[in-house]
């Protein structure tokens, strides 16, 4: 079993509370260690074997689309941008990651219209999205002002702790 | 102030229901004047309390309307923190829209919205839920558990756990759990759970629990294409029962298991929530947003998640609607 991203999380903090001051886990090909500084805070060092095995919430590698333009169309939310497209550096770009592991909405009602898109200016009490576990469900705020660009996400879409849903260029 | 006179008032008339009690005895044990019983007295009235009145004797309480007051729950109530702060209403759109407001004011842990009607009542991803006046209840609690974000979903699970307990013991009917939380008796639901988050990153500031019972809807008052689905537990019973009592055992419950959770962990509510669960072992449809899933219901893992043996193997479950 590859280690979740969730439960690396949980190993660095139950090994940042704990009195160990190194840690080694090999797992499938792939090594974690996690070795405290003298501050006491743990540091994780690289995986040592295939990065494949470890399964990090997948981060939007290349570089959302270079277009600026506010794109109101619903049918505008590209999920998985492009290979090809413009390489630019996303991390000018705000990420609104989910909180927890669940189902992503983009709208309160299944006839509802999507709580933002593409191009709308939204501050940081704007509610961009609900993800739902378990019949709980979060409204996710923006906790940034700014433009949202990219909607990362397909509706319905189950996704990770740590998963980026949106890219918003700050303010 | 007048509410306390008032909440006073009322505990004092059923206690001493069997015998009348005098103006004079009032005034004094509730530190008023005579005028300010009276005043109370002509309220109670108009809101259906039947109150006798008799020269020389005073007054002595012949007929309680069903009203899920806070004075009508104060002599029933044994929790330390849940409903011990109350908004009452006769009316509202959903108790999960006051909730929210509340909690946006600072409402402590524990608050209860609790009315006796709802006009829009709510159920998840904005279905409507059917909430007839004074036969049911429609509650929501505030919650700002210290508890990491990820395992807030648990507190759904928490809470079937807690009110099918509530149920089974106040009606003695066959309560089982579906889940993740819906309450079923016979195979139809009595009772659903919504609840809310608002959080900032991992953060939780608070949470809104909002649960709709249907107590004593009877038949006729159930939406035709509901009639299937849902029921009551008076339908279930064949008897009415007290929405006070009721209430009162749900939050002495919640409360329980809600502290014994953020005590001791998921483990003990897992258990729980299997023993009563009407599904396990058998062949269900679990409908996620992205396609439908077959497979045996076989329990929960330690997330609470549902475990489905599916062809592809033992697939955890976090959100979809089981038929």
């Amino acid at each position: 079993m590859p280690l979740k991203m969730h439960e690396l999380r949980e190993l660095i903090r139950l090994v940042d509370e704990s009195q160990i001051e190194e840690f080694e886990l090999e797992n499938d090909g792939a090594k974690v260690v996690i070795k405290k500084g003298l501050s006491g805070q743990a540091e994780v060092m690289a995986p040592t074997a295939a990065p494949a095995s470890v399964q990090a919430p997948q981060e939007p590698q290349p570089a959302p689309a270079a277009q600026p333009a506010p794109q109101p169309s619903a049918k505008a939310e590209a999920v998985a941008p492009a290979q090809g497209e413009a390489e630019e550096d996303d991390s000018r770009y705000h990420k609104i990651v989910s909180p927890m592991v669940g189902t992503f909405y983009r709208a309160p009602a299944p006839d509802a219209d999507p709580y933002v898109q593409p191009g709308d200016r939204v501050d940081e009490k704007t509610v961009v999205c609900i993800v739902e576990a378990m019949k709980l469900m979060n409204e996710i705020e923006a906790e940034v002002r700014g433009e949202i660009v990219k909607v990362l996400v397909e509706n319905g879409q189950l996704v990770e702790y740590g998963q980026p849903l949106f890219l918003v260029k700050p303010e | 102030m007048g509410n306390s006179i008032r909440e006073g008032l009322v505990q004092l008339l059923i206690r001493h229901r069997e015998n009348f009690l005098s103006g004079e005895e009032i005034s004094q044990r509730l530190e008023c004047s005579r005028t300010a019983v009276w005043k109370h007295i002509e309220e109670l009235r108009k809101e259906g309390y039947q109150i006798e009145a008799r020269p020389k004797s005073g007054y002595r309480l012949v007929y309680r309307p069903d009203r899920v007051a806070p004075e009508e729950l104060q002599p029933h109530l044994s929790t330390r923190s849940f409903g011990q702060h109350f908004r009452y209403r006769a009316q509202v759109t959903s108790t999960q829209a006051l909730a929210h407001e509340w909690a946006r004011e600072g409402a402590p842990e524990g608050a209860v919205v609790i009315a006796e009607e709802q006009t829009e009542g709510r159920g998840r991803m904005g279905r409507s839920w059917h909430s007839p006046p004074r036969s049911g209840i429609w509650m929501s609690l505030i919650l700002r558990p210290s508890l990491p974000l990820p395992l807030a979903p648990q507190l759904t699970l928490v809470a079937s756990v807690a009110l099918s307990r509530a149920l089974k013991s106040e009606t003695g009917l066959p309560v089982s759990i579906k889940w993740p939380n819906d309450l079923l008796v016979h195979g139809k639901k009595v009772c659903g759970i919504l609840t809310e988050l608002r959080g900032e990153q991992d953060q939780i500031q608070y949470i809104v629990l909002g649960m709709g019972i249907n107590v004593n809807v009877t038949e006729e008052f159930f939406p035709k294409e509901l009639k299937e689905k849902a029921t009551s537990l008076a339908i279930e019973g064949k008897q009415t029962y007290s929405r006070p009592q009721l209430i009162c055992s749900m939050l002495k419950e919640l409360e329980t298991w809600y502290n014994g959770y953020l005590t001791h962990g998921f483990e003990p509510i897992r258990i729980l929530w299997e023993e009563s669960a009407g599904m396990l072992g058998k062949m269900i449809t679990a409908r996620t947003p992205s396609g439908e899933k077959r497979g045996i219901a076989k329990g929960l893992d330690a997330t609470g998640a549902l475990l489905l043996e599916t062809e592809e193997g033992i697939l955890p479950v976090f959100s979809s609607y089981i038929d």
